[in-house]
């Protein structure tokens, strides 16, 4: 999403784009990251100049403001809760429209915003990166609920010419956007068109083939496993673009339930998981790397560990049947959720298989792949496993751990904790390391508290999703960006030769 | 959509007239099949699958692979899950190749799938073809108010888009057991097809003289049924069951395609000609195997169809 939104919008902050740096968070609109009172309750920001709207308006602090108030209004309300988690906002206020002026964020003049904030947050100019802080011009009569989605108001290099939904976005470039004060864009094309709903064996066709307009092309998805074999020539390889995705795919079982409610047969089936099986019905090793840990290792502050150790990843029955004796388990049928699409059932499969063999019969639901995530964010209709996966927000494991696992974060609706771990010292760990003013200690203290979790078994990491991408033969300065899933970085591609 | 639609060829079949000896004899008719060699293959290659699917346990169990089994070492997993060796990793361990990605053996998964295939199909044609068979005497027997309900619900089943309707029953009932799920589904789409030639060769028989004659003569009603009618129909009930089996295979087949038929990890063709679609360019072999079998597994059961009702029409032999 960020890779698509930052074409067309600006936030104060935003993800570098520098190859290699793209978790770093940079000033966008704003001259720095900002400055903070002692607890880090209080941030004020200034803003660059000669900053527009494609209007021809100069963007202002009270346009921003304007934009963040919009993201209370529960008919907008989509997308990352920051702004609405953090603010000291009434419990009441929903958004510009019906409950009028924010006062918790105050535009002192027209290039300065100062937010407070209901709560601690050292990492708060990491947050302005999301969405909901974008900027929209402050008038709540030309910018209304439902305007920006027929005809956003843009403040990036480029602006939608034309929309058709489900099939096409047309960008051209906003005129007033000026690359002297954007450290982060390039913007080399002059138009950009997405078409979308293409079936990805097409594409991946399509873009092997490199006829015509397809290589100026570059694609949003990665390719599929059975295109892997096909880019192993070096005219091919040359064209490829591959990186970590910055997600954690993994198995997370519901602990309320009978049998997974016992934290030692969780840790059996956390020996029993044959994660290489996984890693190829996800693709293999190009599109895979196994992982012990839920924390990606792009994390500040990371550190490795495998409290589940078997031989080449391949599993343990034999320690999985003595935890499961210890436990007093048998004859252990559970549901397992699975999203309907190819690679997802293969994968269930794979874990289906493994557990077979420690004596655990697993049944797999199949889930219509529009609807799966609702159902496994509903508590009383998921049920007891489901592989799915997280990406942070930015790298940290403040937007990974307590989405995760923090028992305040069970919702009976639209719920993240999947696994409903409600464990108090969890939880006192989340409220303590959230405090921490000095980012260092807190990313040590994050990564350790994913050890903590992982010995509670509520989840068995099992790998991070990679990407793998081919490039048109004209594209240039095409690079695989964690913060936007691995694919190409939208910002800094452009085409080799523009007269082509 | 492969709901058999025998009713255009079989409009044409008349009965032949006089009581049921006039029917060619068992014997005449194995003998003139039998003549034909296409026949012989086809036959020879249906009974060869049935002997795989009812030793699947045996064969699978020679050959050393479960249907289910991963085979992470028979895939390579630097090129996206592709099978180690030529011909999508045909060995002496793997008879017809392993999947991509997963490793699991294909001879097993097809041998496993034969069962899948030939119990739902043959289960369908059973469950069709008595359903068929009764409600179609009966509403062409007696006529009246009883074959104009009969005859509506046969209308009223054939109008609907069967195949959309399938997929959309089968998506929104619970998993259960999805097999006998299938043959429930297939069944009540599939007996309106036999039934209502059936109807219509009963109505003509039922004028016939020798029927006449039973009824004046105060035969009882079972006897004017199963004595004087039924006979005359068996020829065509063979041909129609014939030609129905393939299509159930073939829905079978489609229905697992667009993922709404056997549950996984249950092997089946369709899913197995599904998943290997993608893969048709690097492992050609993994979409050939399951796509022959269906491919010779119906052609064997239309070409024997096709020659019983040539036979049993009496237009040859």
């Amino acid at each position: 999403m960020i890779n698509f939104y930052q074409l067309i919008y600006r936030t104060l902050t935003t993800f570098s784009s520098k190859k290699g740096e793209g978790s770093k968070v940079v000033p966008d609109l704003a001259t720095d990251m900002g400055q903070s009172n002692a607890d880090a309750t209080v941030w004020t920001f200034h803003l660059k100049k000669n900053i527009y709207f494609s209007t021809g308006a100069p963007i202002t602090s009270k346009d921003v403001k304007f934009g963040v108030e919009r993201a209370f209004d529960p008919k907008l309300a989509v997308g990352a809760p920051y702004a609405r988690l953090y603010l000291d906002a009434p419990k009441d206020y929903e958004g510009p429209y019906k409950s009028g002026d924010l006062s918790s964020i105050e535009t002192p003049d027209d290039s300065t915003i100062v937010f407070h904030l209901n709560q601690s947050v050292p990492e708060f100019a990491s947050a302005l990166t999301e969405p909901v802080f974008t900027p929209f011009p402050d008038d709540p009569d030309t910018v209304t609920e439902t305007s920006v989605d027929q005809k956003p108001v843009s403040s990036g290099p480029y602006e939608v010419k034309s929309y058709t939904q489900g099939s096409s976005i047309a960008l051209v470039r906003n005129p007033y956007w000026k690359a002297s004060t954007d450290s982060v864009r390039k913007a080399y094309p002059d138009k950009i068109d997405f078409t979308f709903g293409v079936d990805a064996a097409t594409v991946d066709q399509r873009l092997i083939s490199d006829q015509g307009k397809d290589v100026d092309t570059i694609s949003g998805n990665s390719v599929l496993p059975s295109s892997l074999a096909k880019l192993q020539t070096p005219q091919l390889k040359s064209r490829v673009v591959e990186g970590e995705s910055g997600c954690t795919t993994y198995l997370v079982m519901n602990t309320t339930k009978p049998g997974l409610n016992n934290v030692k047969v969780r840790q059996a089936i956390s020996y029993a998981i044959n994660k290489q099986q996984v890693v190829d019905a996800a693709g293999g090793n190009q599109l895979a790397t196994i992982t012990n840990t839920m924390l990606p290792s792009n994390t500040p502050g990371y550190q490795s560990f495998d409290l589940y150790p078997s031989k080449d990843s391949k599993g343990d029955p034999a320690k999985a049947k003595e935890l499961l004796k210890a436990a007093g388990v048998s004859n252990l049928s559970l549901i397992l959720d699975t999203r309907e699409t190819d690679t997802m059932i293969s994968q269930s499969e794979a874990i289906q298989q493994a557990l077979a063999k420690v004596g655990i019969t697993v049944k797999i639901n199949q889930i219509d792949a529009a609807s799966f995530y609702q159902t496994i964010g509903t508590t009383s209709e998921q049920h007891d496993m489901t592989v799915t996966g997280w990406c942070p927000d930015w790298a940290s494991g403040s937007t990974f751990l307590p989405p995760l696992f923090q028992g305040s974060q069970i919702f009976s609706q639209g719920n993240s904790n999947v696994a409903q771990l409600n464990d108090p010292a969890v939880n006192a760990q989340i409220e303590k390391i959230e405090k921490m003013t000095d980012l260092t200690e807190a990313n040590k203290a994050w990564s350790a508290l994913d050890k903590q979790i992982n010995e509670l078994a509520p989840t068995v990491p099992l790998y991070y999703a990679k990407a793998v991408s081919l490039v048109g033969s004209n594209v240039g300065g095409a690079y695989s960006d964690p913060q936007r899933a691995g694919g190409v970085n939208f910002a800094t591609v452009g085409l080799l030769d523009p007269s082509k | 959509m492969t709901v058999p639609n025998a009713e255009a060829s079989f409009g044409l079949t008349e009965v032949e007239a006089g009581p049921a000896a006039s029917t060619p004899g068992r014997g005449r008719v194995v003998r003139a099949l039998l003549a034909k060699p296409q026949v012989v293959a086809a036959a020879g290659f249906l009974v060869l699958l049935v002997l795989l699917a009812v030793l699947a346990p045996v064969l699978t169990a020679i050959e050393g692979s479960g249907p289910n089994a991963f085979h992470s070492g028979a895939v390579d997993s630097d090129l996206g899950g592709m099978p180690i060796g030529a011909f999508g990793g045909v060995s002496g361990a793997h008879w017809f190749g392993v999947e991509p990605q997963t490793g699991r053996d294909i001879f097993a998964r097809i041998v496993y799938g034969a069962q899948v295939s030939l119990t739902i199909s043959l289960a369908t044609t059973a469950v069709t073809t008595v359903v068929g068979v009764v409600l179609g005497t009966v509403a062409g027997y007696f006529g009246g108010v009883v074959d104009t309900v009969i005859s509506r619900l046969m209308d009223i089943l054939m109008a609907f888009p069967a195949l959309i309707f399938m997929i959309a029953i089968l998506s929104a009932l619970p998993d259960g057991n999805r097999t006998l799920l299938l043959i429930c589904v297939l069944s009540v789409f599939g007996w309106p097809y036999i039934a209502r030639v059936i109807r219509g060769q009963t109505m003509s028989l039922r004028q016939r003289e020798f029927v006449e004659a039973a009824r004046v003569s105060g035969a009882r009603l079972r006897h004017q049924l199963f004595a004087e009618v039924l006979p005359n129909l068996r020829g065509t009930i063979i041909v129609l069951a014939t030609m129905a089996a393939p299509g159930y295979i073939g829905t079978e087949a489609a229905l697992s395609f667009l993922g709404v038929g056997v549950v996984p990890p249950t092997p089946s063709w369709g899913q197995m000609i599904a998943a290997s679609v993608n893969w048709f360019t690097v492992d050609p072999t993994y979409f050939l195997i399951p796509g022959a079998f269906l491919f010779l597994t119906v052609m064997s059961f239309i070409v024997i169809g096709d020659h019983a009702q040539k036979v049993l029409d009496g237009r040859e032999a």
